[in-house]
């Protein structure tokens, strides 16, 4: 069977990298005592993913991972299992079974919230003050760092909602396999836009989003 | 919320999970709750300080007091330290962020000499005068233990207390002193007094050293009433009693040893000449299978590692090896756990292990053969000799090894060239055992590491008298073997920096004098000598110049036998007599046989009970 689980990967462990991450949680449903999956061949790994590899540096509120299991666990103990096998700052908040035939995860998610946490008040407000006109451009155009080098991209489709309140900027972006903008890129075009260097930011993956069948953004979890 | 400073701080260094803690099985205990602070100090960085069991040891120990906590600190990287510095963030615990100088007890293991500039930096770094003479008592107690203790001598101006020997129990009344010492209300200086009572517990400020016109030493002796003038290490005897930890730490990033360490013993009967660890850890003591197989079980569950290693010195010798390995496959194989054999000795019996090793992983096999000759050999009492190796590297290459780590010293007491060319035969005898075994039975791809680290003399080996071999000697001894190497097939050649042990050597068998140079240097910016990248050694050269003291003369020099040596205050349960016998016939190339076979008279018989012979 497949579980579907949420769970927060705390800021303290926001610079653990995802393989890492990854590892640990592997390491958890071992301690767990769970009937865990492992996959077939030379080298049997867990069968464990990821809807979408959180960047180091970051934290994540309500990641989501696809454990298959090779016997019927209820979500309740799961849940339990699962709790008292992690360290405080991972948590599982919620799991759900799901179909073996349940598309990969990886493949639904087309975006994500964010809480960009900006430890400046004076860049703060001079992006709260611009918002209207930087989101009122006809193109945002920003580099991109990809594997052949820098491009410049225009991330103004990708912006799907956008809020700042006090220090906190509240951003829906756009994140698939092929198509995304990160955090960063819209820091430092918007704050380019309002002619001042990027502060340090505190970056907060607040959930994952895919598309439902009438072409709703949806809470990945929920679908 | 952690302070976000040392958060900006952390953001702009390598490695940032170094940092950052939070691991499955660390401790946050309530610091107010606690009467005892104990910040165990490892002086490198954190992948090397979170592979170190005896730490998992200490810090489980601590922390099973309901009285005491206990919080790691490691040494952090040049960037990371330049940006502490610059903010005026001092050293901090991983668990809490608690800055070094707020412990009530600052603990430094002491794994190796080469560490010995982090510790002052650290001290530097976490808010704590550098100088024992300059605490107040409001200032963390310092102390040290782990191997190198055995001579502290280089540390005595910085070290308020070395614990000497085991240290699961030692540790426990350590702690207990300092808990009635603040209770007390008493000044400083009488924590040092109670400390100097436990056994087992030197405090280099109680003794005063004197010395001849020759630079040694003409008197040792204690100033106090409650110093000891005989420091005698402490033991555990019963291992199966003995704290022993069942929940160790898991950490996020990759270090050096990602793995269940299982302790199955302490201590070796071998009696290889220039094995320090070999003395002092002696005698042998076992833990029971049954209690290994309890402890792993719980270590398994606690930690979902996937792999569990033996630990000892060698691990070839545990009584009960097979069985132990064919208990842990059993137990294990379905919750796919990997058994690995670290320190495997060429003449231990463990073909049908190995056969069962390889159900579950196969890695390459380390033998230890040390010296090129039977001669050199004998000299250094490493009973192994050509045809064990053949034996053995046959069976591996048939049980489908292709992989083969060979390790020796050079610049052992009486070695010729005669003797380097035995290295390049010996590594010649293996290639050959590779191709005995037919095509189709052995795996493809031979590979041959020949690894050659030069010798250093230490303290409480029967060579403690000997000079190492000079800086040139090693050097023009590792162009020879890189070219007698060179012409086998398979063969990897890997070689130490002869600077490195160089100074390794003075400090190994140094004095308190040293003291002003490891200072000296770390105010020059030495830190982190073990990363070769970092490591400089002109800068160390300038510090024993400007200190007015002579590296050759600690490194090169041939003690004499009335000499009183810095260590010779400690009791490590050998005696000098039994080493100088051993040294003796190191010259005549006698060997001394495996105690288990009959006791050798090395000393440790003085100590009740300790010895099964």
């Amino acid at each position: 069977m497949r579980m579907l689980a949420v769970f927060c990967k705390g800021e303290r462990l926001r610079h653990i990298g995802h393989l890492d991450l990854m590892r640990a949680m592997q390491r958890a449903l071992r301690r767990s005592g769970l009937p865990v999956g492992y996959s077939k061949g030379f080298n049997p790994h867990i069968l464990l993913t990821f809807a979408s590899a959180l960047s180091t540096g970051a934290w994540g509120r309500r990641e989501i991972m696809d454990v298959t299991l090779e016997e019927e666990v209820s979500p309740d103990e799961f849940l339990a299992a699962m709790n008292a096998a992690l360290p405080e700052d991972l948590r599982v908040l919620s799991a759900r079974a799901i179909d073996d035939r349940h598309p990969a995860l990886m493949a639904m998610v087309t975006a994500a919230e964010y809480t960009l946490t900006l430890t400046d008040t004076d860049t703060a407000n001079a992006l709260c003050a611009c918002k209207d006109g930087f989101l009122g451009q006809e193109a945002i155009v920003t580099p991109r760092k990809t594997k052949s080098g820098v491009k410049d991209c225009d991330v103004k489709p990708l912006i799907l909602e956008l809020a700042m309140a006090g220090t906190q900027v509240r951003a829906k972006l756009c994140l698939t396999e092929s198509t995304s903008c990160k955090p960063d890129m819209l820091l430092n075009a918007w704050c380019a836009y309002a002619g001042r260097p990027v502060p340090r930011y505190l970056v907060c993956r607040e959930s994952l989003w895919g598309t439902d069948g009438e072409g709703r953004l949806q809470m990945l979890e929920t679908l | 919320m952690f302070d976000q400073k040392i958060e900006a701080m952390i953001e702009q260094v390598q490695k940032p999970a170094r940092y950052t803690g939070g691991e499955m099985n660390t401790a946050i205990k309530p610091w107010e709750a606690a009467e005892v602070r104990f910040a165990f100090c490892f002086p490198d960085t954190y992948e090397v300080a979170m592979s170190h069991l005896g730490m998992k040891i200490l810090y489980g120990v601590i922390n099973q007091q309901p009285w005491a906590l206990c919080e790691r600190v490691c040494m952090p990287w040049v960037d990371m330290k330049a940006l502490m510095e610059k903010e005026g963030v001092p050293l901090f615990s991983l668990e809490t962020r608690t800055p070094l100088n707020r412990f009530d007890v600052v603990g430094f293991t002491l794994q190796y000499e080469m560490s010995y500039s982090n510790i002052l930096a650290m001290l530097k770094l976490g808010g704590i005068p550098l100088h024992t003479a300059e605490r107040s008592d409001t200032d963390p107690i310092v102390c040290v233990g782990g191997p190198c203790a055995f001579n502290p001598e280089p540390l005595a101006d910085f070290v308020d207390a070395v614990m000497i020997g085991d240290g699961e129990e030692m540790i426990v009344e350590f702690i207990a002193a300092v808990r009635a010492w603040k209770k007390s209300g008493e000044p400083r200086e009488a924590c040092l007094r109670r400390l100097a009572k436990i056994p087992g517990v030197y405090v280099p400020s109680f003794y005063e050293v004197t010395y001849h016109d020759d630079g040694t030493i003409a008197s040792f002796t204690p100033t106090q009433p409650e110093a000891p003038a005989t420091v005698r290490k402490r033991l555990v005897l019963d291992m199966d009693k003995a704290y022993y930890p069942t929940e160790i730490p898991v950490p996020y990033t990759e270090i050096v040893h990602d793995r269940i360490m299982l302790e199955i013993m302490r201590g070796c009967t071998r009696g290889c000449r220039f094995c320090e660890a070999g003395i002092l850890y002696r005698p042998v003591r076992e833990r029971s299978l049954e209690r290994l197989m309890e402890l792993a079980r719980a270590l398994e569950k606690s930690t979902g590692y996937e792999e569990i290693s033996l630990s000892s010195l060698s691990s070839g010798d545990y009584t009960c090896l097979p069985e132990l390995i064919r208990a842990l496959m059993k137990e294990f194989r379905e919750k796919r756990v990997s058994v690995s054999l670290p320190s495997l000795r060429i003449d231990s019996v463990l073909k049908d292990s190995l056969e069962e090793t390889q159900q579950v992983k196969k890695s390459s096999l380390t033998f230890a053969p040390e010296a090129g000759t039977q001669r050199l050999r004998d000299v250094i009492n490493k009973g192994v000799t050509e045809q064990d190796l053949v034996e053995k590297v046959t069976d591996a290459f048939q049980g489908g090894w292709s992989s083969v780590k060979l390790y020796f010293m050079i610049g052992l007491p009486t070695e010729t060239y005669e003797d380097l060319d035995g290295i390049g035969h010996l590594a010649q005898v293996v290639n050959r055992a590779y191709f005995t075994v037919p095509k189709d039975q052995r795996a493809r791809g031979l590979r041959v590491t020949c690894s050659a680290s030069s010798f250093v003399p230490k303290p409480f080996t029967p060579f403690q008298w000997e000079p190492q071999d000079t800086q040139q000697q090693i050097k023009d001894k590792q162009a020879y073997l890189r070219e007698v190497l060179r012409r086998i097939k398979g063969v990897n050649f890997n070689w130490h920096e002869p600077e490195l042990s160089y100074l390794e050597a003075c400090f190994s068998r140094g004095d308190r004098r040293l003291g002003k140079v490891l200072e000296r240097a770390v105010e020059k910016g030495c830190i982190l000598d073990g990363w070769s990248e970092q490591f400089r050694f002109d800068t160390w050269m300038d510090a024993f110049r400007e200190c007015g003291l002579d590296p050759e003369w600690y490194a090169y020099r041939r003690r004499d036998k009335n000499e009183i040596l810095p260590w010779d205050f400690i009791d490590a349960g050998v005696t000098k007599a039994f080493l100088w016998r051993e040294k003796e016939k190191a010259e005549r190339g006698e060997i001394t046989p495996d105690c288990r076979q009959g006791c050798q008279g090395c000393g440790l018989r003085r100590f009740e009970g300790v010895c099964q012979g």
